[in-house]
C-alpha cells in the first residue's frame, strides 16, 4: 500500500485524486505554482509544496521540481492526473528511477501510443481497424502530404504525429487548402510538441467519436468498462460526453469493446487507458488513438458502472490484480458530463477572474467535480476547465431533464461560463434524439467577424 | 507564530464562541477557522492530544501551514518581513531540503552576523540528490537565518536576510 502520494496536477483532477487517496488511507502531497497558492487542491491535501512560478513549464511541467518535492516530502507514489506530464514517457521513467511508483502505464506504452503513426501501424497489424491514412512514420514535407492526400481522396484530416488535444489538427477539403493549412498545422505541432512530423487520415463525414474505457492490471489482464460518446466537441475538444452511446447496439458494443481490449493487450498495456474510435454512420469503426491516462470524462463511466476509476488506477499501480472480470461489469442507467469552462459563451474566449458566488447544484444523480469556491480567483495561466457536472439517471431523457434542472440551478457569479451553451444543446431536437456527429456544435458557433456579410450585401439579401 | 500561541488563541476562540479569527503581526499572518470542512487522518492523533476538538486541531495544522505561505507572499508584496532599504531577502530558487553546511560534520557556511562576500555559498538546497549551493548575491552581512537546517523548502521560501554594504 502506498503511504504518501504526490499529486502532480491542479484543479478538479487534483481534488478527485486527493479524495480517492483519503478513502484509501493514503496521505497526499499537493504541488502548486505561486499562482495557485489559494487553490482548493492546496488546501485539501495533507501537505503542500510550492514548486515554481506561474508558467506551467516552470512548475506543473517542471520534472526536477516535482521529483524533488516528492523525494523531499517522502512520497512513494506520483499520480499525474490528465494534461501536464500525464503522457510524458520521460516523466514516468524519471519517477521509477527515483524510486517512485508512477500511477499510470509503463513509460514505453506512453511513448508508443504518443507516436500516433506507430500506434496506427501496431493496431493495423493486430487486426484493429484503422482509417486509411499516411503509411510509415508520417510526413514532414508538403510534397509527401500532397501524394498521400491524392491517394486518400479529399476531405482529409492533417494531424500531428506527436499530437493530442486538437493541436496541429486541420480538416482539408481540397489541394489549395492543403497547401495553406499544412504549414499552419505543422507550426502548431512544432510549438506544442516540438515535432514537425505530421500524418494524414481520411476524414469521415458524419462520424461519431466513441471511446472505450480500458482497465488493465500488471498481470496482463485487461477489460473494458463500456463506451463514452464524445461527439459533442468544439475545435476537437470535448464539451459533453455520455455513456452509453445513444445509437450503439449491444452487438456493436461487444465488437468494439473486444477490439479495444485487443488494442490494449497487443502491447501489454497496464493501468487505466482509453481507446478512441471513429464510428461511421453505417456502423464501421476505426481506431484513432489511445490515451494512456485517466480522462476528464472518466466520471460518466464511473456513474454507469459503479467502478471508481481513480482508486482502480492506484490499485493497479500497486500491482494488485483486477478485482473483477469482463462479464462482471454491468451497466446501469445513463450518464452525461458537461464541461464547464470559464469562457464567454457568445465569443468563446476565456473569462478569468474572481468567483464572487459559487452555488453548485445537488440532488439525486447530480455530481459536481470542481475546484471553485466563493472568492476564488480563476488564474489566467491554465486551462479554463473549472467544473464538471456529471448527471446520472435511469434513462437518457431523464438525464437530459435532470441536467437542465441542474444547470439552471448552478450559480457561478463573477466570471462568464459556457453554461448557456450547454442549455442550448440540451434543448436541441437532434441532441434529444441522439442524432449527432462530431461537427454538431458548429451550428452554435459564433460567426467570425470577417464572415459577416458587408452592409451592401445585407441590403441586397433583404 | 508558535504552536503554543495558536493553542492559546483557540482556547480564547472556544471560550468566546468565535468560529473564525485572523491575526497579523511581524512574524506573519494566521487565520484560524473552527469546524472547517477539512477532516483528515490525523484527527484521532490530534484529538487525543488535548481538549481541542479534532476538527479545530486539524485547522491548526492547516492554518500554521498557511503562516509560511503568507510570510512568503508578504515578503514579496507588502514586506511582512521588515526589510531595511539596504537589506536583501534570499529566497529558495527551488524545492528541496535546506542545509546550512556542506556535510553533517562541517561547520555551517554562515551564522547570523557573519560577513559575506559576493558569490560566497550561504547554504545548500538538496534537490534530486544534487547539492545546489546558494551563493550570496552581494557582499555584506547575514542578518537573519529564516530556515531550519534539514527542513523541506518550497520554491520562493525565504531563507535568509542579508545586509548589503
Amino acid at each position: 500500500m502506498f503511504k504518501k502520494l504526490l499529486v502532480a496536477n491542479r484543479g478538479t483532477i487534483a481534488i478527485r485524486i486527493i479524495r480517492a487517496c483519503r478513502e484509501l488511507g493514503i496521505s497526499t502531497v499537493a504541488v502548486f505554482s505561486t499562482a495557485d497558492k489559494d487553490a482548493l487542491h492546496v488546501r485539501m491535501a495533507d501537505e503542500s509544496v510550492c514548486i515554481g512560478p506561474p508558467a506551467a513549464e516552470d512548475s506543473y511541467l517542471n520534472i526536477p521540481a516535482i521529483l524533488s518535492a516528492a523525494t523531499t516530502f517522502g512520497a512513494d507514489a506520483v499520480h499525474p492526473g490528465y494534461g501536464f506530464l500525464s503522457e510524458n514517457g520521460d516523466f514516468a521513467e524519471a519517477c521509477q528511477r527515483s524510486g517512485l511508483s508512477f500511477v499510470g502505464p509503463r513509460a514505453r506504452h506512453i511513448r508508443l501510443m504518443g507516436d500516433k503513426p506507430r500506434a496506427r501501424r501496431i493496431m493495423k497489424r493486430a487486426g484493429v481497424p484503422v482509417l486509411p491514412g499516411s503509411e510509415g512514420t508520417g510526413v514532414t514535407e508538403l510534397r509527401e502530404a500532397q501524394v498521400d492526400a491524392k491517394r486518400l481522396g479529399y476531405p482529409v484530416l492533417i494531424k500531428a504525429a506527436a499530437g493530442g488535444g486538437g493541436k496541429g489538427m486541420r480538416i482539408v477539403r481540397d489541394a489549395n487548402e492543403l497547401a495553406r493549412l499544412f504549414s499552419l498545422a505543422q507550426g502548431e505541432s512544432e510549438a506544442s510538441f516540438s515535432s514537425r512530423k505530421m500524418y494524414l487520415e481520411k476524414y469521415l463525414e458524419r462520424a461519431r467519436h466513441v471511446e472505450f474505457q480500458i482497465l488493465a492490471d500488471n498481470h496482463r489482464m485487461a477489460i473494458h468498462l463500456g463506451e463514452r460518446d464524445c461527439s459533442i466537441q468544439r475545435r476537437h475538444q470535448k464539451v459533453i460526453e455520455e455513456s452509453p452511446c445513444p445509437i450503439l447496439t449491444a452487438r456493436l458494443r461487444d465488437k468494439m469493446g473486444k477490439a479495444a481490449v485487443r488494442a490494449a493487450n497487443v502491447v501489454g498495456y497496464s493501468n487505466v487507458g482509453t481507446v478512441e474510435f471513429l464510428l461511421a454512420p453505417a456502423g464501421e469503426f476505426y481506431f484513432i488513438e489511445m490515451n494512456t491516462r485517466i480522462q476528464v470524462e472518466h466520471g460518466v463511466t464511473e456513474m454507469v458502472t459503479g467502478v471508481d476509476l481513480v482508486k482502480e488506477s492506484i490499485a493497479m499501480a500497486m500491482g494488485e490484480p483486477l478485482a473483477f472480470k469482463q462479464r462482471q461489469v454491468t451497466f446501469k442507467g445513463a450518464s452525461m458530463e458537461f464541461r464547464i469552462y470559464a469562457e464567454d459563451p457568445e465569443r468563446h474566449i476565456p473569462s478569468p477572474g474572481v468567483v464572487s458566488n459559487h452555488h453548485p447544484p445537488g440532488g439525486l444523480g447530480v455530481r459536481v467535480e470542481t475546484a471553485l469556491y466563493d472568492g476564488y480567483r480563476v488564474p489566467v495561466h491554465y486551462d479554463p476547465l473549472i467544473a464538471k457536472l456529471i448527471v446520472h439517471a435511469e434513462t437518457r431523457p431523464e438525464v437530459i431533464a435532470r441536467a437542465k434542472a441542474a444547470l439552471r440551478e448552478y450559480v457561478i457569479d463573477g466570471i462568464k461560463t459556457n453554461i448557456p451553451l450547454h442549455l442550448k444543446i440540451l434543448h436541441d431536437p437532434d441532441f434529444n434524439r441522439g442524432e449527432f456527429s462530431t461537427d454538431f456544435i458548429r451550428r452554435y458557433e459564433p460567426r467570425a467577424v470577417e464572415a459577416q456579410p458587408a452592409p451592401s450585401q445585407v441590403s441586397k439579401a433583404s | 507564530m508558535e504552536v503554543r500561541e495558536i493553542k492559546a488563541l483557540l482556547v480564547l476562540m472556544r471560550d468566546y464562541g468565535l468560529v473564525e479569527l485572523e491575526i497579523e503581526d511581524k512574524k506573519g499572518k494566521v487565520r484560524l477557522v473552527r469546524g472547517g470542512a477539512r477532516a483528515s487522518i490525523e484527527e484521532t492523533e490530534a484529538s487525543s492530544a488535548d481538549h481541542i476538538p479534532a476538527r479545530v486541531a486539524t485547522s491548526i495544522k492547516m492554518a500554521s501551514r498557511h503562516v509560511e505561505a503568507t510570510t512568503e507572499e508578504g515578503s514579496k508584496a507588502a514586506g511582512k518581513i521588515d526589510l531595511q532599504p539596504n537589506q536583501k531577502l534570499i529566497e529558495s530558487p527551488m524545492v528541496g531540503t535546506f542545509y546550512r553546511a556542506a556535510s553533517p560534520d562541517s561547520a555551517p557556511f554562515v551564522e547570523e552576523g557573519s560577513s559575506i562576500r559576493k558569490g560566497q555559498p550561504l547554504c545548500i538546497i538538496e534537490a534530486m540528490k544534487m547539492m545546489n549551493e546558494i551563493e550570496s548575491p552581494a557582499a555584506g552581512r547575514v542578518i537573519r537565518i529564516l530556515a531550519e537546517n534539514g527542513n523541506p523548502i518550497e520554491y520562493g521560501q525565504p531563507l535568509m536576510i542579508i545586509e548589503v554594504v
